[in-house]
């Protein structure tokens, strides 16, 4: 198990200089003189070169990539050109919200999934089933940011019952305010893949159905149940496995879900950077969420051949 | 008449009088058992239709308001899909929108299935290092999230269609890849390659006559699919402010737009993302069905 994680740890090393590479030649691809945004355009020859000595302008861009990556090694990633302030100091906290709200959302659809995934592979003639199975390909197609407003438009204008924006009421806080505004971004961020997950719980238990243990069970008149639970612990390395995968999804889809509800997240402080031409925190949101995107399928395989030793061995 | 006498005597005619079947018309007719799929691509018809004639078929101009007429709500006389803020038609600008907004739905994925395609053909044909330099160069490129990818891209390029189009292209190009790599090492191993090859056929030769034909209709089938999801990224793209300037109407640029209308008109606000939603579904249903018409004649 331990030789599995180090070579999977050892694996994603190359896949991490990867992203940063992109993530870095992002940087290059702006359009103009870095250098224009921040002297003044009466500026001299002389002081313009001297302000791209300074930045490590005039070295090659692979030298650059070191330097830049050297930094964001020691944590730094540069400053907000609008704001003044340490990218890091912004992103860390937002990136603590945008964790919170992935993690709701990926709870809810694993449960939703797996309800819904269960019943449609019992009954797969019923006609419960064929609806479930018409919304969750309905879902594949859904655009988030579009699913937000409906459900703003429904509970929030409506119905009235839940807030349509932020993390907390003025003066507000604590836990059950925090869930009350939680709930309706999760459950938008959710709907990206709960048609996905359900869809694969329904095919895995199915499958699992028809393996020889569970007539096994039956035939030895074991209560459903049991069963029930047998063929939950045969399924559940596949669907926990996909699930992981899915809350990597969701961590980008979330982006498009905060700017509708203003959640303060990575989401939402990329968006306002991005009204601001705020490049460097941009850049660096995308480095954050890509590499907790990386992080998190090496946490899920781990998760996966710990489940199951077939994985473990190949 | 003459048709009834050679047929009873000519066992030949006969034959030739019986033609099998086109194989484009089996597809069809597979196609056609799915009468969801049908429905579906009769949606997308008259979407694409509706927004290509636009000049003729809206009733408004998109851009020019009229102040009284502002803020309808839904099925308002003259207004059927309700007004924004400055009594602009949503018909109108819907119809106008789905014109850039199907371009940087299917032109992203077209560029993507040559440059994808050629990389995957070049990949999986000459095998070895040209293999995994192309391959795990493309792996890094997966590693992101796609969104996250072309909002990176996107923005770092600066607002407006062709960037987001460029952003979108650079997000489609791996998955294609990867299928085209797939096909290829198929059919290489097939024997026609290998006779092709020892009767003297050069690469490319080989590549054009007997790779392209056999390995495009998986290729095409799976860029089909993409084409709903990349609308689906282009459009949230231009949501966040990164595709088209005002007053030019675009679905995901007019979802973000009419967003802060939503506490006085919810229903309206909504309208451009039904649009979004309903092509892409459409898409989806038909992608789906095709690639099972084309499994069965496999």
């Amino acid at each position: 198990m331990a030789s599995f994680v180090w070579k999977r740890i050892l694996l994603m090393i190359p896949t991490l200089l990867g992203v940063s590479v992109i993530v870095f030649l992002m940087l290059k691809i702006v359009p103009g003189d870095p250098v224009n945004a921040i002297v003044p355009p009466d500026a001299s020859e002389a002081e313009r070169a001297l302000v791209r000595t300074q930045l490590g302008l005039d070295k090659p861009v692979a030298v650059q990539y070191f330097y830049w990556l050297g930094s964001v090694m020691q944590g730094d990633l540069g400053d907000s050109v609008a704001r003044r302030l340490p990218v890091t100091e912004m992103l860390l906290p937002a990136f603590k919200n945008t964790l919170l709200l992935t993690a709701a959302a990926a709870l809810a659809s694993f449960v939703v999934a797996l309800i819904v995934g269960v019943y449609s592979a019992y009954r797969p003639k019923s006609p419960l089933a064929s609806l479930f199975n018409g919304l969750s390909l309905a879902s594949i197609g859904l655009p988030n940011f579009w699913a937000a407003l409906i459900l703003i438009g429904i509970f929030s204008v409506t119905l009235g019952w839940l807030p349509s924006s932020g993390m907390s009421k003025v003066g507000g806080g604590g836990f059950g305010d925090t869930v009350d505004h939680l709930i309706l971004p999760a459950a938008a961020t959710a709907l990206a893949s709960v048609g996905v997950l359900t869809r694969m719980v329904r095919s895995t238990v199915s499958g699992v159905l028809q393996q020889d243990y569970i007539f096994a069970l039956k035939a030895k008149g074991v209560r459903p149940f049991t069963i029930l639970r047998h063929v939950l612990r045969g399924g559940m390395p596949t669907i926990l496995n996909v699930t992981g995968l899915q809350f990597g999804a969701l961590l980008a889809s979330s982006v498009l879900v905060e700017t509708v509800f203003a959640w303060p997240g990575v989401g939402q402080v990329i968006y306002q950077a991005i009204g601001q031409r705020d490049f460097p925190v941009v850049q660096a949101g995308v480095l954050f969420i890509a590499v907790a995107f990386v992080l998190l399928n090496l946490i899920v395989d781990a998760v996966h051949a710990a489940m199951d030793p077939r994985v473990r061995q190949a | 008449m003459s048709i009834q006498a050679t047929a009873a005597g000519d066992p030949q005619a006969l034959a030739s009088a019986r033609r099998e079947p086109s194989r484009a018309a089996l597809v069809f007719a597979a196609f056609a058992r799915r009468k969801v799929a049908l429905a579906a691509l009769l949606v997308l018809l008259v979407i694409v239709l509706a927004c290509l004639l636009a000049p003729w078929v809206a009733p408004y101009d998109p851009s020019a308001g009229e102040v009284t007429d502002r803020l309808l709500k839904l099925g308002a006389p003259g207004h059927i899909l309700g007004t924004d803020e400055q009594g602009r038609d949503i018909l109108s600008r819907v119809l106008y929108g789905g014109r850039l907004s199907l371009l940087s739905g299917v032109l992203p994925v077209l560029l993507a299935g040559i440059i994808g395609g050629g990389l995957g053909i070049a990949a999986g044909y000459f095998g070895g290092w040209t293999n995994t330099i192309i391959m795990r160069a493309l792996d890094i490129v997966f590693s992101f999230p796609a969104i996250l990818l072309a909002i990176g891209i996107s923005a770092a390029l600066g607002p407006g269609i062709t960037n987001i189009i460029i952003s979108a292209t650079v997000v489609f190009i791996p998955p294609i890849a990867r299928i085209a790599e797939s096909a290829v090492k198929e059919v290489r191993k097939e024997e026609f390659i290998e006779a092709a090859r020892s009767s003297g056929a050069g690469a490319l030769l080989i590549i054009r006559a007997h790779v392209l034909r056999n390995i495009f209709a998986k290729v095409f089938v799976f860029a089909t699919s993409l084409i709903g999801v990349c609308l689906m990224v282009a459009s949230g793209l231009s949501f966040l402010g990164l595709g088209v300037s005002p007053p030019t109407p675009e679905w995901g640029f007019m979802l973000n737009n009419l967003k802060q209308l939503i506490f006085i008109n919810p229903a309206v606000t909504i309208v451009p993302g039904a649009f979004i939603f309903l092509t892409s579904l459409s898409l989806n249903l038909v992608s789906d069905a095709l690639s099972d018409a084309l499994e069965l004649k496999r």
